[in-house]
């Protein structure tokens, strides 16, 4: 195949050199036969450029700037290559070492044995990475022999906001053989050293080629030294609006992890659904889930957190909680328990919610805590340790509560008025409750208090979030838009915050209502403060209007320009990180995504052309 | 973390139209089969009479969760499946319930039975009792072959062997199709493409007739039966209703989309499942924007030059041989391809080996920069309208295009867009507005000779300066038509209907599927937003306007554009559905209501049918508004 088509090659070229100076009319010129295959030339500061003609004549011998592949331009052009995020310093070498997955070894002899059986694991991610890189098949074999030398100081395998993530990064290549170092405080580290080493892979396949044909090359050299910015660089993802199949998930989680986000911040429930089961309390899923289909196992919960620990990936598993619970708490009166939530699903909806289905939780009813305490265990048995979990707390409608005589009666023996102060402090009561609660439950695991996530809301107004909120254990995450100024007075006061400016981080934005569609370049440009308090940010996928169908077009590749930001807080140009966005591109293709295009294929074969 | 502003689409102008919903009443035509009903399971209602003392433990059971929709007050409401002594899934019960859940709305009488029966797909037979032509006949077959593979498809959707027996055995469903009329299968600008369909019993089985004046009509009639078939998840089982009559016909002739192959390239495979979506909405045009200035994706067989220059890469490649599969899957779907080669402007590199072949240059300012003086994105490239190898270029290539498409009576120029400053830079002694007119002149006397000597009864050029005074003028609306695609409150848009132009509307501000994606260049804001809702796309309705004029507008139709700047096969269909299925609605039914509770049902309906179909299309609003519809209204 490919000797027929260099043969076609060549005839063609000499008809046009005797065609060419002869005036002709366009039946007389013999259809040509070859097939478009372009080259691409790495031009400094400008990126990766495609030739001007289909079968470029190379007539210098400086074939080292031209590249078959675009994918394999662009690991060696520019300063960081095709790394996305970007690292901190990267040193990179223009050669690439065409290499072999089956001669690609790990040495983990200075790695502490107890974190040995999860580093193989994230080895093995790894691995099928750069097999996906050529769909599956490196036909392409060389015995170039590669030694992955990964070393790893400490023992510690869980994962919060004190997991040390930065990594050393080698690769020398000397004598037909690649050594790969890779140095990191934690395994998380490693991993990311190693996912960075996948990111210095490509396949030498030309875009859109139409040949089974493929190797891997990896650039023959690089020092790279890295670490991120945030220490929280989460997605938000709502399985409650529309269920998510797990297998949909599995791969949200796997483009977090190429981008190096770790916290998948599970908005497992809302009042539309419950898809979540717990084991003590089937009546969640029973009367919560869409269909017996249309829930999560105890045991896909498990295996989901494991598949995220493996790369990298904290779950924090959202009980939005006290608005936001309808379906799945509808049945306390039937057992006996009385109302455990109030106006679920009440008609007509407007000023009992801020969308349909209503619902909240009944403060006034004891057995409403007997029951949440009974799903906080069951959380608490899901959640690797130190446990995170978000309580939700965001738009509580004191309507909703209102309209319940048992809540007022029940407000009126606490001294409570019915005015909005006084539903404060039943808002606040609930969730000073729920984290005794939860507190009770993972100290009887043995386990200290942890901190809690918690929306902001009327509560965590600055003239009122100290009355009711310890900024020593609830970390607030903010959604106010850009021009709220609750973000900095909230830091001012002592608390610690997570940012997802919702005007700006939003994925769901741009479909509906008056709200607006934040672009790549939109999400990446945008800042956040450096401030001890900031732990970092999220970007949001509510799932009102989208599924799993759509759920993929919607989050990527948009997700990266926020996981860039959060890791790197670059001060270079969005322009600048187009080249390596369109490469993380291919590359999520490659692992089973479908992102969308962020511009005309002219114009990723044709850097800074499209300015 | 929503603001308040949610589901304020939904809200506006519904809350006063829900009234309305049941307009279309169902003719209860088989009261006695009423109870065969998708059949009844007694689910004892769990009596419970626990204290609240009680260890909570020992008080729950793990059940999976099951919910029974009964038609009420002409809507279905969920009930937990232990209140209730009838199991009925929410297909079933939207399928019976008031609305007729066809999509797009029939114009003519539709009276449905409210029972439902199970079938098969491998029961179904098909009796072509008259047909006009052998032609007609063998697509009526394969036609038929395709719906019952669509009903193959919701059967796997079956679990397991989880049948109910207690429904009764499948029918069999005959159905009977006559075509008086047209011996042409293809979708013609005269076919006649309304359709009578009737079901009834028969014994123990079902008989269908669906009579039409076309092949293309009676293929609609098919896409309908298919539309009172489903499955029934509880029962395991497809249903049918037992009894049903249609009269229908579709208020405009043309009803297209628009898919942009250049700025993008997709698969094959994405075009046959875009195709087939829109037969599930009885669009009839798929307009085929092959290439543009970025990429020629086409590699004819009298010009592959275009295609070796002008192709992002070997794999990115239409061959005569895929434009063929993609034109034979659209005609046994009533659907024509309209290729359009844009020309003069929305050329590149494709056109860039003139000079090397002998033949000069064939388009001047290809990948010229500054992009912005020359062209409307990057990268710049039109035609050069002095060479006359360029004509006898244009000549093969609507050649190939009539051949391969079968397409000979309507012809798409293109036309839009073209930068005057490079013309002006290459011919200064011409005005750019004569070369164009000439240009065009050109092109339809070579689309005439491509043609057999003869005109298209109706050739199409995007609206441009060429459609506006005092050029409009110069045009012949005997031959010329225009696709609108300005904002649909321009005057130009108008201008053009007054004059008694044959249009196609696109209007940018409603049926422009890529707009609200923010601008994909750095340096200009040259976008459009924002995202056009499935709502505005329905509501559009630009002929319906009280000037005098607009009685005589000869519009044929519409088209939905989706241009592929920011779109790539990944997410092709979320983008594309169920908004087209919006405006495949308007054009076909053009129902003066807007987007009626009547139209959010069936429109969801329609989009989990478009799913069942592999169609990742997006969802209309959560699902529990799914499960639970007149809440969400």
């Amino acid at each position: 195949m490919a000797l027929h088509r260099l043969l076609a090659l060549m005839t063609t070229m000499h008809l046009a050199g005797v065609l060419c100076n002869v005036e002709s009319t366009f039946d007389e010129i013999t259809p040509q036969i070859y097939e478009p295959s372009w080259m691409y030339k790495c031009v400094p500061d400008e990126g990766c450029q495609r030739s001007e003609h289909p079968r470029p004549t190379l007539s210098d011998n400086s074939t080292s700037a031209f590249f078959d592949s675009l994918d394999v331009c662009r690991i060696v052009c520019g300063r960081f290559g095709g790394i996305w995020p970007k690292p901190v310093t990267a040193a990179l070498s223009s050669q690439t070492v065409k290499i072999h997955p089956n001669y690609l070894r790990y040495d983990l002899l200075n790695v502490p044995a107890e974190t040995r059986e999860l580093l193989v694991e994230m080895t093995q991610v790894i691995s099928n990475n750069l097999l996906a890189e050529c769909g599956g098949h490196v036909t392409e074999v060389v015995d170039t022999q590669v030694v992955v030398i990964i070393v790893v100081k400490t023992a510690i395998t869980s994962l919060n906001w004190n997991t040390d993530e930065q990594y050393m990064l080698d690769v020398q290549t000397r004598g037909g053989e690649v050594s790969v170092h890779i140095e990191a405080e934690t395994i998380y580290g490693a991993r990311h050293g190693l996912e960075t080493f996948s990111q210095l892979i490509s396949s030498d396949k030309r875009d859109f080629s139409d040949v089974e044909h493929c190797g891997l090359v990896l650039v023959s050299g690089a020092k790279i030294r890295d670490r991120p910015i945030y220490k929280h660089r989460g997605l938000v993802l709502d399985t409650s609006r529309h269920f998510i199949p797990m297998v949909d998930i599995k791969r949200t989680i796997d483009g977090m992890a190429t981008t190096k986000m770790n916290v998948f911040h599970w908005h497992a429930t809302d009042s539309h659904s419950f898809p979540l089961e717990a084991s003590r309390v089937p009546q969640f899923t029973r009367y919560g889930a869409y269909s017996g289909s249309e829930m999560y196992t105890t045991e896909e919960i498990r295996e989901l957190i494991h598949y995220a620990k493996v790369r990298g990936i904290r779950v924090v598993i959202e009980i939005d909680a006290p608005a936001h619970s309808g379906n799945g708490w509808q049945w306390g009166r039937e057992y006996g328990l009385g109302d455990l939530a109030v106006c679920v699903n009440a008609y007509p909806w407007r000023h009992l919610c801020i969308e349909p289905p209503c619902g909240q939780l009944n403060p006034a009813n004891p057995n409403m805590y007997r029951v949440l305490r009974n799903l906080y265990q069951d959380v608490a048995d899901l959640l690797n340790s130190p446990p995170l979990l978000h309580m939700g707390g965001d738009e509580v409608y004191f309507g909703c509560w209102n309209s319940s005589q048992e809540i007022i009666s029940y407000m009126k023996d606490q001294g409570y008025d019915t005015t909005e102060e006084g539903f404060m402090k039943l808002w606040g009561e609930f969730h000073n409750k729920a984290l005794q609660i939860w507190d009770e439950e993972i100290s009887a695991k043995g386990l200290d208090p942890q901190p809690v996530m918690l929306w902001s809301s009327q509560l965590t107004q600055a003239q009122r979030i100290s009355q009711h909120l310890d900024k020593e254990r609830y970390i607030i995450e903010v959604w106010e838009p850009l021009n709220s100024p609750l973000l900095t007075q909230l830091l001012r006061l002592g608390y610690r915050t997570v940012s997802v400016p919702k005007d700006i981080w939003y994925l769901d934005h741009g479909f509906w209502g008056r709200t607006v569609y934040s672009n790549w370049r939109r999400m990446y440009a945008h800042t956040l403060p450096r401030d001890e308090g900031v732990l970092g940010g999220e970007v949001a996928m509510w799932t009102e209007y989208c599924d799993a169908q759509a759920l993929d077009t919607r989050v990527w590749p948009r997700a990266a320009a926020v996981a860039e930001r959060l890791w790197s807080d670059p001060t270079s140009t969005v322009y600048s990180a187009e080249p390596r966005l369109q490469r993380l591109r291919t590359r999520l293709i490659a692992r089973g995504l479908r992102p969308d295009a962020m511009s005309p294929a002219w114009c990723s074969q044709h850097d800074s052309k499209c300015l | 973390m929503k603001m308040m502003s949610w589901g304020d689409a939904l809200w506006l102008g519904l809350t006063a139209r829900f009234a309305r919903v049941g307009r279309l009443r169902r003719a209860v035509l088989m009261l006695a089969a009423a109870a065969c009903t998708a059949a009844a399971v007694l689910y004892w209602k769990q009596q419970t009479d626990d204290s609240a003392n009680r260890p909570l433990h020992s008080m729950y059971s793990g059940i999976e969760p099951q919910w029974s929709w009964l038609c009420q007050h002409d809507r279905c409401e969920r009930y937990q499946a232990s209140d209730t002594t009838t199991l009925q899934s929410l297909q079933t019960c939207n399928m019976l319930c008031a609305s007729t859940q066809l999509w797009p709305q029939p114009t003519g009488p539709v009276s449905l039975a409210s029972a439902a029966v199970p079938v098969r797909s491998d029961r179904f037979s098909l009796k072509v009792v008259a047909s006009p032509s052998r032609d007609v006949t063998k697509h009526l077959n394969e036609a038929f072959i395709v719906m019952q593979n669509h009903m193959r498809t919701l059967e796997h959707g079956v679990v397991g062997e989880n049948r109910r027996s207690d429904i009764g055995p499948p029918r069999d469903v005959l159905v009977k199709v006559s075509v008086n009329g047209s011996g042409d299968p293809r979708m013609r600008l005269d076919t006649n493409e309304s359709y009578k369909l009737a079901l009834r019993p028969s014994g123990n089985s079902l008989v269908v007739d669906i009579t039409a004046h076309s092949f293309c009509g009676a293929r609609h009639g098919l896409e309908t039966l298919l539309q009172v078939t489903w499955l029934d998840p509880y029962a395991g089982s497809l249903l049918i209703l037992e009894a049903a009559t249609v009269v229908d016909a579709p208020r405009f002739p043309y009803r297209g989309l628009l898919l942009d192959t250049a700025r993008n390239f997709f698969p094959v495979s994405e075009l046959l499942r875009t195709i087939d979506a829109m037969a599930a909405n009885k669009l009839n045009t798929f307009h085929w924007h092959v290439s543009d200035s970025q990429s020629f994706p086409w590699k004819l067989d009298s010009a592959p030059q275009l295609a070796q220059h002008g192709a992002y890469g070997p794999g990115a490649v239409y061959t005569s041989d895929d434009v063929r599969t993609i034109v034979k899957y659209a005609r046994i779907r009533g659907i024509r391809v309209l290729m359009e080669i844009d020309t003069p402007a929305h050329v590149g590199r494709a056109f860039g080996w003139g000079p090397e072949a002998g033949l000069g240059h064939l388009a001047h300012c290809i990948e010229a920069e500054p992009w912005s003086s020359y062209c409307g994105e990057p990268p710049c490239g039109q035609l050069n309208p002095r060479n006359p190898h360029i004509y006898d270029l244009l000549e093969h290539v609507y050649r190939e295009i009539i051949q391969l498409t079968g397409v000979d009576d309507i012809f798409h120029l293109g036309g839009d867009e073209v930068s005057e400053q490079c013309w002006a830079k290459h011919f200064n002694d011409t005005d750019p507005m004569d070369l164009w007119m000439e240009f065009t002149r050109q092109a339809m006397h070579v689309l005439e000779r491509a043609n057999g000597g003869k005109a298209p009864e109706l050739t199409l050029l995007w609206s441009s300066r060429l459609t506006r005074s005092p050029y409009l003028e110069r045009l012949d609306p005997k031959r010329f038509g225009v696709q609108v695609w300005g904002a649909s409150q321009w005057p130009e848009s108008r201008a053009v209907l007054d004059a008694g132009f044959r249009s196609v509307i696109s209007h940018v501000d409603a049926w422009y599927l890529d707009c609200g994606f923010g601008s994909w260049r750095d340096s200009s804001d040259g976008h459009c937003g924002p995202y056009r809702s499935w709502q505005q796309v329905y509501e559009h309705r630009p002929w319906a306007t009280e000037t005098p004029e607009s009685a005589a507008w000869p519009v044929e139709g519409g088209a939905a554009c989706q241009w592929t700047e920011q779109l790539g096969p990944g997410g092709l269909d979320a983008r594309v559905w169920p908004r087209t299925a919006a405006l495949a609605e308007r054009l076909w039914a053009d129902r003066a209501e807007g987007a009626t509770a009547d139209v959010y049902l069936r429109l969801d309906t329609q989009r989990a049918r478009l799913v069942a179909r592999g169609v990742r299309a997006a969802p209309l609003w959560p699902r529990w508004c799914s499960h639970n519809p007149h809440a969400c209204l």
